[in-house]
């Protein structure tokens, strides 16, 4: 590739300034945590006197344990039954095309672009009636219902790419289609799996509308959603916020940056598929 | 999203959704009137806690320690009542009350503005226990602004709700800057503010520091003083209130819009008002930043202890020196769920709140307000000096003047966040005119009364 | 993207109707939860129903209200101009800054800003609103480099300054989306083949010729994906604005979904909430679906 110096500097000055904006805003948030409890404090400047404990008292303010387990506990209901659904529903269109798959298909692309708002208000009123109201399951049920789309979608895409010849072969073995789903194709569509299972962990743990709505005990709620509340009870005092929304942020941080190269690719293909 | 060939799957798409959409047919919402609308009280004879474990399900504000105490002290006293509270800031609250009244019933609740509560079927009618415990003899204007008659207008009919005590606002001034300016004692007349006001501009100092960004109006607390100051306290009331023709557009309420007006552009509100939230104005007028907040006495047990020794009250002077003062104080609202499970104890809770002197001491320390109750009950000393003390004498001078008004915001369950807010941030920003305020609130105010 | 459905094979595996056995979870699960909302929504746009009592039949009232109603209108028009922020400004951004720094793509460099770039995209939405109402407010950050860059004049309330407050709301959004485009791009020039490029210098071509006749055409696809993600994303924001300024000062940011929020939720009109949820898909499939068919034709 040719490139001559000076484009090769401005790109590293580009690119620097724009890590530089996408930064700063995560410094400003750990700096304000740091200054004294209930003062309000200007700007980026480092406190005289770092209050390092600020975070050991919106850990404890915010029953951060608790929330923890929440989310988790969410992710636990939500991820593993999307994904076998998703899975099973990719695996009947992509690869069996069962009859009328097309249309089947269809209807889950068009749900690609729903914006949850669109249904959020019956949603209220169906989950009360199933008296699920201010329990996780008023989270789980629904977002596996709304991650539905996104799933089949991209299982579908990596079961056409799998080969008839592969099938052929297991059923002349004496294979059910069970077995053939089960054995065969499940073990290949493992990459395929994982990234589906990174975006879908993500997408759960930030999720935000159905928290607010459907759940008044934020130790019920995602993490997000607790954020919400814990911005409600605690925006009075500004570093209290800012130490508990840091804390809030560190799960998502670690894992992203522990599996930082599954995820970059997993998010980027999500968009292209999404 | 492109794959395959659209067009003709579509059709079939279509067809399969309009097969979905008619899968649901039957109109929403029950036929059935909801058990609880204005059902008559039931009577009462003795609501008490029991003795069995019992616990009581809590929704508070939050911000405000005041109920947790109470809550606390209770515990204390009848070791078998324990409590699960849950707390909201109260914009929330506001938004959640019918949803949460009706479909997760807590057993005490801060309430906003009741009228539509009641109208839902909602709120329990308390009018059993008011006998039963006799508050029925206290001074009626305690809980006038609780009652809600068949028609819909409040001030009077059954009792819905219950204090845990009754607050009022005025302004909290800064003493060392107010000293500084040459401000000896407060204004008696809105002439003599306006001209503390200029002082303070003149001297660099930020006059006033007031919430009204996002989805809080603070603006209408000092709008409504100047309402009262040019006008009459009951015919604020009887809007707030809903009484059959009365309305917010009057020439005195133009005059307290102009004049507010006049304020914002002499610059006498910090320049960020329109994105200062309630925790933003408090920290900045204990940190020394500006002189005067438009606040309650909520605050006042905090301000003592904050800003001890630095800090004073006064109510809005009327127009003219002398004339009658006038100032919102309401009741800090606790209702009982239509559905609530443990209605008697909570009930018998409300009692104790007016009627304990522990409580009372509790209400007066850490509430900063006035007990609810008879007017000859036990009241807790107050150190003089004290901005507590400050807050409590007005309460008296309100009485004498009857002055008392309902906060403007409380007349509808959405005037507040649907016309106040947006309204006033655009009277700040120069987008709005003090007519042209008053004009769209009131239009809002009827067509919500009107439902 | 892979091309599916490229050609039907002859000798499909045979499990008929039984197959569908295999769709069914997920198709329960999406009717149960997504589809019978759907439609109920569209059910509820005709009736006035305050959620507790009784309903009533109004027809189309809800919609007539919607285009006459300045306040519900304006709320539309402010997810539109949000297209703006969250889509023009990152897409174009994104488009810049990957065509200078392709040259140095598989530097250290680089890497590093892969992870840097993708973080805002790891965080809830929650938290990056409240990071920035923290940076936009009056003694914010924002401010600060104003002034040292003695812009000082400038210097106002972001978000509590009716003629800024969506902007400020938009330039959340586009922080937020700026990262992930850049990448999607910047992947996509990748797959470009290094020889049209050396091709081009050959011929004299300078970096802006370049840019238009060799890296733009080729990176129609991604830059379709872009636009589709972020428009959804602007249409249907709500997380951002319920955090940094509830819709205010003023309605200024009122967007359908927290309009959304607000009718259903706390004024309680169930009927005009769901006519707006309506309103809203709509436009969004209407924005989404062109997009398609323009970055499909551009790949085939």
């Amino acid at each position: 590739m040719i490139t001559n110096r000076r484009e090769a500097w401005t790109g590293r000055l580009l690119l620097g300034l724009l890590m530089a904006v996408t930064v700063v805003p995560f410094v400003s948030l750990f700096v304000t945590a740091l200054h004294p409890k209930g003062t309000y404090p200007s700007g980026l400047s480092w406190p005289d006197d770092p209050q390092w404990g600020n975070f050991a008292d919106a850990f404890r303010a915010a029953s951060m344990g608790e929330l923890l387990l929440s989310s988790s506990l969410i992710v636990l209901g939500v991820v593993p039954a999307a994904l076998v659904f998703g899975t099973m529903a990719g695996f009947a269109f992509g690869h069996l095309r069962v009859p009328g798959h097309r249309i089947g298909f269809l209807v889950f692309l068009l749900g690609l672009t729903l914006p949850f708002e669109g249904i959020i208000t019956p949603l209220y009123y169906q989950v009360r009636d199933m008296g699920l109201l201010n329990s996780r399951w008023a989270i789980i049920l629904p977002l596996i219902g709304l991650f539905m789309p996104f799933s089949v979608v991209w299982m579908r895409a990596h079961f056409v790419t799998m080969p008839d010849d592969l099938s052929e072969a297991a059923r002349i073995d004496g294979a059910g289609t069970w077995q053939l789903f089960w054995r065969v194709h499940v073990p290949l569509a493992m990459p395929a799996l994982s990234s589906l299972g990174i975006l879908l962990f993500l997408w759960t743990w930030n999720h935000f509308l159905l928290a607010i709505v459907l759940v008044d005990d934020p130790a019920k709620r995602t993490m997000a959603g607790a954020l919400g509340a814990f911005q409600g009870q605690w925006g009075t005092d500004i570093p209290l916020l800012c130490a508990g929304a840091l804390l809030i942020l560190v799960p998502t941080l670690a894992v992203f940056l522990i599996f930082q190269r599954r995820f970059v690719a997993a998010l980027l293909q999500g968009s292209i598929k999404g | 999203m492109a794959h395959g060939s659209i067009r003709r799957p579509l059709r079939a798409a279509l067809t399969v959704s309009l097969f979905a959409g008619l899968a649901a047919c039957s109109a929403p919402g029950s036929d059935t009137p909801s058990e609880g609308a204005n059902a008559s009280a039931a009577p009462v004879t003795a609501a008490t806690c029991g003795t069995q474990p019992v616990t009581l399900r809590g929704y508070f504000e939050t911000g405000f320690p005041l109920p947790k105490n109470l809550a606390d002290e209770f515990s204390r006293q009848f070791p078998n009542v324990k409590w699960d509270i849950r707390e909201d800031q109260f914009a929330v609250i506001t938004q959640n009350a019918p949803r949460v009244l009706a479909d997760d019933p807590p057993d005490l609740m801060r309430l906003p503005q009741v009228s539509e509560l009641v109208k839902d079927g909602v709120l329990k009618n308390l009018d059993g226990y008011a006998r039963a415990f006799g508050w029925d003899k206290w001074p009626a204007s305690q809980l006038e602004q609780m009652r809600v008659s068949p028609t819909g207008a409040r001030g009077d009919g059954p009792l819905w709700a219950m204090g845990l005590n009754f607050s009022m606002t005025g302004i909290f001034y800064n003493k060392k800057l107010a000293t500084q300016i040459g401000m000896t004692k407060p204004p008696t007349s809105l002439a003599e503010l306006d001209a503390v006001l200029q002082k303070a501009k003149d001297a660099g100092l930020t006059p006033i520091n007031q919430f009204n960004g996002g989805a809080t109006g603070g603006l209408a607390f000092p709008l409504q003083n100047l309402m009262s100051a040019y006008g009459e306290p009951g015919a604020i009331n009887d809007w707030i209130f809903q009484k059959p023709g009365a309305s917010i557009d009057t020439p005195a309420n133009l005059q307290a819009a102009q004049h507010l007006e006049r304020w914002i552009k002499a610059g006498y509100f910090a320049s960020d008002i329109n994105s200062q939230d309630y925790a933003t104005m408090m920290s900045r007028f204990i940190g020394g930043k500006n002189l005067f907040i438009f606040d309650g006495d909520w605050e006042s047990g905090n301000l003592d202890k904050q800003m001890a020794g630095n800090v004073g009250f006064f109510l809005m002077p009327s127009a003219q020196a002398g004339g009658k003062q006038a100032a919102m104080s309401a009741p800090l609202t606790y209702g009982i769920s239509s559905k609530a499970k443990n209605a008697d104890c909570a009930a018998f809770f409300l009692n104790w709140v007016a009627t304990n002197q522990q409580a009372r001491d509790i209400a007066v320390k850490v509430g900063g307000s006035h007990p609810m109750g008879p007017s000859d009950a036990y009241m807790p000393p107050v150190a003089e000096n004290t901005v507590t003390a400050a807050t409590l004498a007005a309460g008296a001078t309100i009485g004498k003047d009857n002055g008392a008004m309902d906060f403007i915001a409380n007349a509808t369950g959405a005037i507040y966040a649907k016309s106040w807010t947006p309204q006033l941030q655009k009277l700040v920003a120069g987008q709005q005119t003090p007519d042209g305020l008053l004009k769209s609130v009131q239009k809002d105010y009827e067509s919500q009364v009107k439902d | 993207m892979p091309a599916p459905i490229a050609g039907r094979r002859t000798r499909r595996p045979r499990a008929g109707w039984l197959g569908w056995l295999f769709a069914a979870p997920a198709v329960i699960m999406y009717a149960t939860f997504v589809l019978r909302p759907l439609s109920l929504t569209v059910q509820y746009s005709l009736y006035d129903w305050n959620g507790i009592g009784p309903s009533r039949w109004v027809g189309l009232d809800n919609y007539r209200r919607l285009l006459t109603d300045s306040e519900l209108f304006s709320s539309i028009l402010h997810a539109f101009e949000l297209i703006l922020f969250f889509s023009l400004i990152p897409v174009l951004l994104g488009l810049f800054v990957a065509a200078t720094i392709r040259g140095i793509a598989q530097s250290r460099l680089a890497t590093v800003a892969r992870t840097v770039l993708f973080l805002p995209q790891v965080i809830p939405l929650v938290a990056a609103g409240i990071m920035w109402s923290w940076l936009l407010s009056s003694t914010g950050v924002v401010n600060e480099v104003l002034s040292a860059v003695g812009l000082g004049g400038l210097t106002r309330a972001w978000l509590g300054d009716l003629g800024t407050a969506l902007p400020a709301v938009g330039v959340i959004g586009a922080w937020v989306l700026v990262g992930l485009c850049t990448l999607l791009l910047l992947a996509g020039m990748s797959k470009i083949d290094p020889g049209l490029y050396e091709a081009a210098r050959l011929d004299g071509a300078g970096p802006v010729r370049e840019f238009f006749s060799i890296t733009l055409p080729s990176l129609r696809q991604e830059i379709g994906v872009c636009v589709t993600v972020t428009v959804i994303a602007a249409l249907a924001s709500f997380d951002i604005v319920y955090i940094a300024t509830q819709g205010g000062p003023g309605n200024a940011t009122m967007v359908p979904g927290l309009e959304i929020y607000y009718l259903a939720f706390s004024e309680r009109e169930i009927g005009m909430a769901s006519a707006l949820a309506v309103a809203l898909v709509v436009l969004v499939l209407a924005c989404v679906l062109p997009l398609q068919r323009l970055t499909r034709d551009g790949s085939r």
